[in-house]
């Protein structure tokens, strides 16, 4: 019996360059509106939202089991919030970000209520969340009910002004939010969610705080699911209820995440670009892109159902961004890298 | 049949401008492409059109024009094929303004109904097709969200049907405080011309003055219940009101009970269409129908299609009109006047006239007027200033920047009429006006006649 040596790693020779790459595409996005024509630009401040709903949706189902179809309660928190402090007075772009925190704020003692409850409850649950909170915002006189209210504070900036710094926002706001969700994944939380998500009895048995871990995600989706809902506001400026609390969010971020690959990091940022580009061709054919969404989301969890990047991960055995462990065998007849 | 072409045409208009980038002026698209990654296809086809748009001649005039022509606020959009057929053929040898010749071309796009389109679709236009100035029609998921995409981007804008209370408080102004927009501007009736038409007309039948109101728990609802009914119960009507109800409710039998009890002889809501469609036949089925001396609906009843869900029940529903057939006025630009528009548009749709029709046109006759008078369309800043002090007869009568309610707002009329059975022609229905207080230049043709 040959004894074999082996090395655990973390960072592949692989995943080191994907990183240098990932920086690099990172720093000409930061620099976007200085090179990217107006049009460009605020498309890609609607991409960075996509990307920001499809990872916190993909980190409380992919990663905490935890399946809602209700997310947009915060999206549309996230935009009442801006609402009223902007018209308290407060600066635009503090108030953001001031906005998703106050959601975040009030996840917490509504998130004890809600991770009581178990798989579809839970699903059912946020989506009931989702349409309370939309009464509630409409009772609100600078609401006006469903016709809503406009983001009028933004109309002090000269247009240019505004729609870059839109722009940095959502993608400093991106690049934040991915950064902790990557960083929670590759830490003790992250392997306590997985736990979790696999068979929440089994986790606890064996000492992961299940309540804890479910908690953080949760809290987590709400912040970045408002602050989404803030820069989203923040570009199309008209608040209007019905549209900010529509059930067409949850169909999206499934949509994103499903096809991008559920539970892995990249995926869903795969399935946010593949839905951008989608909107950007065939948004125009109305009923057509809709049932052309649905096949696809179909024909994915028939066929692929780990999603575009859970597929390739598991058959070639990439990882670009490593939350997990790589485990090389190093013998003579040099053998194949292995999870 | 019909959607198909619209569906068709919205393809068309989505199509590349031109999907080989010119040498030079791709760099842009180039650069994007590069950034972006894989979203960059998505994203260089609407760069190379707009470095064509950009590179086109200083001499053309793109106008954009957004509508709701799917999904269910269709109905609105039905008639604006035609009516932007009829401004294109009438614009194809080009528009001479301050001198020049201009070539004008028209871009329209379809909202399918939802607010969040209405927006990008409008960011889209100033964007990538450079227009010079955005129109927009039809309620306030529409002219709303189209309205704030242009003030933010600076472009010129000019919509209509929408009450202009809901378009201008409804866009975060405050009552009393300056007007926040300086780009955007908006022609329509408000609370005050219901109020007006109702009035007028309602005194030909005689009743006990008593109206049973339905006004649901929406924003309109809301909106009409704080301002209309007020307005009522001035002039000497017993307002009855059961309270808001929610959209979508299936039984109405408190309601009717209500009603029937006090012995509202006058009938008036505000719902979405398909909730008046049931509410009205149970109130059938109850007796209340036969107590009721006038049924005045808004909201709903605007289009023959609406009025045809009732069957026999929509004889003799009143319901106002923003613009009628038998409004004089010829269009600027077509030179047609109501009835020869609506004549028109029946030979080329096979389809009844309808009252957006007229709408639709004078948005277009409003607009290309302020192009006009502007002397130089392409100062966006100069167009803006033309608009907010813009005075001009349009299909619809005349529209008046300088004595609006609240600055960036003109006041357009809403006379009442009523749906009659139709005695002859392919039709079912025949809509007639029953009251011209609003503008007097247009002829009363019938008396308002009791319901029951």
């Amino acid at each position: 019996m040959a004894t074999t040596s082996y090395r655990v790693e973390r960072w592949t020779r692989q995943s080191r360059l994907f990183a240098v790459i990932i920086a690099l595409v990172l720093m000409v996005l930061a620099i976007g509106p200085f090179i990217f024509s107006a049009d460009i630009t605020d498309r890609l401040t609607t991409l960075f939202v996509y990307v920001i709903l499809a990872a916190m949706w993909n980190a409380m189902a992919g990663y905490a089991g935890l399946v809602s179809i209700g997310n947009q309660v915060f999206i549309g928190l996230g935009g009442y919030f801006l609402i009223r402090l902007s018209d308290a007075g407060v600066s635009l772009y503090p108030a953001v970000v001031l906005a998703a925190l106050i959601v975040g704020l009030i996840a917490l003692p509504v998130g004890e209520l809600m991770l009581r409850l178990r798989g579809g409850e839970f699903a059912i649950g946020m989506w009931v969340l989702a349409e309370l909170s939309h009464f509630l915002v409409n009772l609100d006189p600078v609401i006006q009910g469903e016709t809503g209210t406009s983001l009028t504070a933004l109309n002090a900036y000269p247009p240019v002004a505004a729609r870059n710094d839109t722009y940095w926002v959502g993608f400093v706001l991106m690049v934040v939010l991915l950064a902790v969700v990557f960083a929670l994944l590759r830490g003790r939380v992250g392997a306590g969610v997985q736990a979790i998500r696999d068979d929440e009895v089994a986790a606890a048995s064996v000492g992961v705080k299940v309540h804890a871990g479910k908690r953080i995600m949760f809290v987590l989706a709400a912040i970045g699911c408002a602050a989404a809902g803030g820069v989203w506001l923040a570009t199309t400026i008209s608040f209007q209820p019905g549209t900010f609390f529509g059930i067409q969010w949850t169909a999206y971020m499934l949509f994103m995440a499903l096809v991008g690959g559920l539970g892995t990091f990249e995926g869903p940022i795969i399935g946010a670009i593949l839905f951008f580009i989608m909107e950007s061709w065939f948004g125009a054919t109305g009923v057509a892109y809709l049932i052309g969404l649905g096949v696809t989301a179909l024909a994915f969890s028939l066929f692929l159902p780990r999603g575009i990047w859970g597929s390739v991960e598991t058959r070639l055995g990439i990882r670009l961004l490593p939350v997990g462990f790589s485990l090389r065998l190093v013998n003579p007849d040099g053998g194949r890298d292995r999870d | 049949m019909k959607k198909n072409k619209v569906f068709l045409e919205s393809i068309k208009n989505s199509a590349p401008k031109n999907s080989t980038p010119q040498a030079g002026v791709s760099r842009r698209g180039v650069l994007g492409a590069a950034g972006a990654g894989v979203a960059a296809s998505a994203l260089s086809r609407s760069a190379y059109g707009q470095t064509m748009a950009a590179a086109g001649p200083a001499n053309t005039l793109k106008i954009g024009f957004v509508s709701p022509r799917s999904g269910p606020l269709a109905g609105f959009g039905e008639a604006d094929p035609f009516v932007l057929g009829l401004a294109r053929q009438k614009f194809a040898s080009g528009l001479m303004i301050g001198g020049k010749t201009y070539t004008v071309e028209i871009i329209d796009r379809d909202t399918q109904s939802d607010p969040a389109r209405a927006s990008q679709l409008t960011k889209d236009l100033i964007n990538n097709d450079n227009v010079d100035m955005v129109l927009a029609t039809s309620t306030p998921e529409v002219t709303n969200p189209a309205a704030d995409a242009a003030e933010a981007a600076g472009m010129p804008f000019l919509s209509t049907v929408c009450p202009w209370e809901s378009w201008y408080f409804g866009r975060g102004a405050k009552p009393g405080q300056p007007s926040p927009f300086k780009w955007t501007y908006h022609f329509s009736f408000g609370v005050a011309q219901f109020a007006t038409s109702y009035l007028a007309s309602w005194d030909t039948v005689p009743t006990n003055k008593k109206i049973g109101v339905l006004s649901p728990n929406d924003a309109d609802g809301q909106a009409i219940r704080a301002h209309l009914f007020p307005l009522l119960a001035n002039a000497g009507y017993t307002i009855v009101d059961p309270g808001p109800y929610e959209d979508g409710t299936t039984d109405y039998a408190d309601q009717i009970a209500q009603f029937k009890s006090a012995g509202v002889q006058i009938f008036n809501t505000f719902p979405i269409p398909p909730d008046f469609t049931t509410f009205w036949r149970q109130a059938a089925q109850h007796g209340l129908t036969r107590q009721i001396r006038i049924a005045e609906i808004a909201k709903t009843g605007l289009f023959p299609s609406q009025v045809e869900a009732s069957g026999s029940l929509g004889y003799r529903l009143a319901a106002a009109a923003y613009w009628h057939k038998v409004f004089p006025y010829a269009s600027p630009i077509t030179g047609l006047d109501g009835m020869k528009l609506a004549n028109a548009y029946e030979t080329a749709s096979g389809k009844q006239w309808q009252q957006q029709l007229g709408m639709s046109m004078a948005l277009l006759d409003a607009g290309f007027a302020a192009l006009s008078q502007s002397g130089d369309p392409k100062n966006k800043a100069g167009l803006a200033k033309t608009l907010s002090t813009l005075k001009v007869v349009t299909t619809c009568g005349l529209i008046d920047f300088t004595t609006g309610p609240v600055p960036n707002v003109a006041i357009s009329p809403l006379l009442n009429g009523q749906w009659l059975k139709a005695h002859s022609g392919p039709y079912k229905l025949s809509y007639v006006l029953v009251d011209n207080a609003e503008d007097h230049n247009v002829p009363v043709t019938h008396k308002l006649l009791p319901y029951h």
